[in-house]
């Protein structure tokens, strides 16, 4: 009964009319940035960030998880009609997507993912809703040592599943916690790698080096190639509305990736990737007709296109409950929150139930805002496709440079995320991974302060980590995920893994 | 293809050993009461080992990294003076944008970047950039109170 109340409560704090524009913008700007292949949703939520600084807490959650949800219903759109997966979740949809619109279904093609992500978002949003509350609870009792080894684990899974080598992503979050640490000891006050500039005291920023690390250097990438427009398969979208044989064809794998994608996305790492092609492996294997799959079979659309929306919003439990992100989207809504002084975690649902249930509730209304977005609007999102990134590349600059300024009224943030511009640029040429760097950044203080925490709990033993049931789990998986790296039969699973793009 | 993955590697190495060092001069302190530099430290220290192996593997046999190919290039056939042209543009701009003020200093680094990149009309570019910087005023200036510097013209 209390999960009702909360959740009317929820509804009262999101009909506000500012609260109301925010998930609005947010989805809008979701399905905008899904649709166009030059810039993903960490690219635009990192560029939206600093306009989140002077709204509510509420507001600016629900805004930058309408990104990211709507990024996901947005991508699919690119997938079916131009063959180019607008996000990397997006991309199993391409396979069945460009083939049913190429036999000039491309309506019910797109009618059926905007369907299917909203009946996948709405069974998880009943997921998250039921898991997420006794999940805190338990999460209460944890102390800095079982906090340490979660978010070792967190980081191990998202090593595991960067693309490439495992050494790298490795050193990549180690970088990353050493830029997230630096500024003032917590505890000593004493600056560390400041190299005497007052506005480091602070540390570095998350929005400039966000920005910089994946918006900045996904131009810098697109600009050094030239910059020819995708061809848009010239079909008369007709018809969005999948009709019964469609439906009998799609329930089932709707449900199916559902299920899956909501507890793979619970799991740190690339969940919607992950859970869009395990849909798609479940669908070709359940189906009696598997060679139809890649030649336009309506379930290789609707499977995927659910397990990737049910993904993004299971991948919310562990950031609401434990304060762990699971992914670099999640870490950019924890910075977001605690910019405002919220600390997600166990403690976030009884002190500010508002923003729990505010998001449940937001996200239920934009998921009826992106049917209504996605579907009659189609027309408009294929021109926007046409718009050239030679006119788009200016624009995305530009929202940046203003972005980094108006964190504190400096020049200082702009010239951080351009660093961190060329730094992005230069790790994506030579292969290294920027997901697992973002989010050791971001759970690099914390990571510190729970392992300074421990050793003086502990006296210095590091025993502790091992004599806690909980932590003592998450260090031996920790472990295991590391040592199963070297061990070849395990390397080669690995790699056949689909890994995740963070753009 | 090995030549760029030893540039990475030793980059990585020298990083680490750097922060190492500083992390050191910092003050590790010990396990029951680490210090300030101490998770630099233990940072610094993985971040050595892992780019000393990564160094490694290019001296061994075939390289077996990444399934790179050998001969890949990465920076023949791309235009990647086009991102230093772009990168010295907004370098400038920062530069100048107190002195300038923001919608001087805008409107000439849009049309700079909307002719420096590719080939834009001259009418395009002028319109494009016209309207971006009204947006842009509107949503940061007018609605989210962000104040931008005046400059010369002072407006």
């Amino acid at each position: 009964m209390d999960v009702f109340q909360n959740l009317i409560s929820g509804f009262s704090l999101i009909l506000q009319p500012d609260n109301l524009f925010f998930c609005f913008i947010g989805v809008f700007i979701g399905t905008l940035i899904g649709v166009l292949p030059g810039i993903g949703p960490v690219g635009a939520m990192s560029l939206l960030l600093p306009a989140t600084y002077k709204v509510s807490p509420l507001a600016s959650v629900i805004m930058l998880a309408g990104i990211y949800y709507g990024a996901q219903y947005g991508g699919s759109t690119t997938s079916i009609l131009v063959n180019i997966p607008g996000e990397s979740s997006t991309v199993v949809t391409c396979l069945d997507g460009y083939q049913m619109a190429r036999q000039g279904r491309a309506g019910p093609a797109l009618g059926i993912a905007a369907f299917g992500s909203f009946i996948a978002g709405t069974l998880a949003l009943i997921g998250l809703m039921l898991v997420a509350p006794p999940l805190a609870s338990i999460a209460l009792r944890f102390g800095p040592p079982e906090y340490f080894s979660l978010m070792c684990l967190g980081l191990t899974i998202l090593i595991y599943l960067a693309s490439g080598s495992i050494i790298r992503a490795i050193s990549m979050a180690a970088f990353g916690v050493m830029i997230g640490c630096i500024g003032q000891d917590p505890e000593t006050g004493s600056s560390r790698f400041v190299f005497g500039i007052p506005d480091l005291l602070d540390g570095i920023g998350l929005a400039p080096f966000v920005m910089g690390l994946f918006g900045i250097s996904e131009v810098f990438i697109n600009i050094e190639q030239s910059l020819k427009g995708s061809k848009i398969l010239e079909t008369k979208i007709k018809g969005l509305l999948p009709n019964w044989q469609d439906w009998k064809d799609s329930i089932k794998p709707i449900l199916r990736g559902s299920v899956l994608g909501f507890f793979l996305g619970i799991l740190p790492g690339g969940g919607a990737v992950i859970s869009s092609f395990a849909s798609y492996a479940i669908e070709k294997k359940a189906s009696k007709h598997p060679e139809k799959f890649g030649k336009g079979a309506i379930e290789g659309v609707a499977g995927p296109e659910a397990a990737n929306n049910a993904a993004s919003e299971g991948a919310f439990v562990p950031l609401l409950t434990l304060g762990i992100p699971p992914n670099v989207v999640m870490a950019l809504l924890l910075g977001a929150l605690m910019i405002h002084g919220v600390t997600p975690g166990p403690l976030l649902i009884p002190k500010h139930p508002e923003i729990f249930w505010g998001v449940i509730a937001s996200m239920y209304l934009g998921n009826i805002m992106l049917l209504v977005l996605n579907l009659p609007l189609i027309g408009i999102w294929v021109q926007v496709l046409k718009v050239p990134y030679k006119v788009l590349f200016p624009l995305i600059l530009l929202f940046c440079l203003i972005g980094a300024y108006s964190i504190n009224n400096s020049t200082f943030d702009v010239a951080i995320m351009m660093v961190f511009g060329v730094v992005g640029y230069l790790i994506r040429k030579y292969k290294y991974e920027g997901a697992p760097m973002v989010l050791a950044f971001v759970l690099g203080p914390m990571l510190e302060n729970s392992l300074r925490q421990s050793l003086l709990l502990s006296d210095g033993s590091f025993l502790i980590f091992f004599t806690r049931p909980i932590s003592a789990g998450g260090m031996i998986v920790t472990f295991l995920m590391l040592i199963s790296c070297i061990i070849p039969a395990f390397r080669k699973k690995r790699e056949e893994i689909p890994m995740e793009e963070t753009t | 293809m090995r030549t760029h993955h030893r540039v990475g590697s030793i980059f990585w190495l020298v990083i680490g050993i750097y922060v190492g060092i500083s992390a050191y001069r910092l003050g590790i302190g010990v396990f029951s009461q680490p210090g300030p530099g101490f998770i630099f430290f233990l940072m610094a220290l993985l971040l050595i080992i892992l780019s000393a192996i990564d160094l490694g593997i290019t001296f061994i046999g075939k390289s077996k990294v990444g399934k790179e190919k050998t001969d890949e290039p990465l920076w023949l056939g791309v235009r990647w003076y086009k991102v230093l042209i772009v990168l010295v543009g907004i370098s400038i701009y920062n530069y100048a944008f107190n002195f300038l003020g923001f919608l001087l200093s805008t409107f000439l680094l849009m049309i700079f970047l909307f002719k420096a990149v590719e080939p834009t009309k001259w009418w395009v570019s002028v319109f494009a950039s016209v309207i971006t910087i009204l947006l842009s005023f509107g949503i940061f200036k007018l609605w989210l109170k962000v104040p931008f510097p005046t400059g010369i013209l002072g407006f």
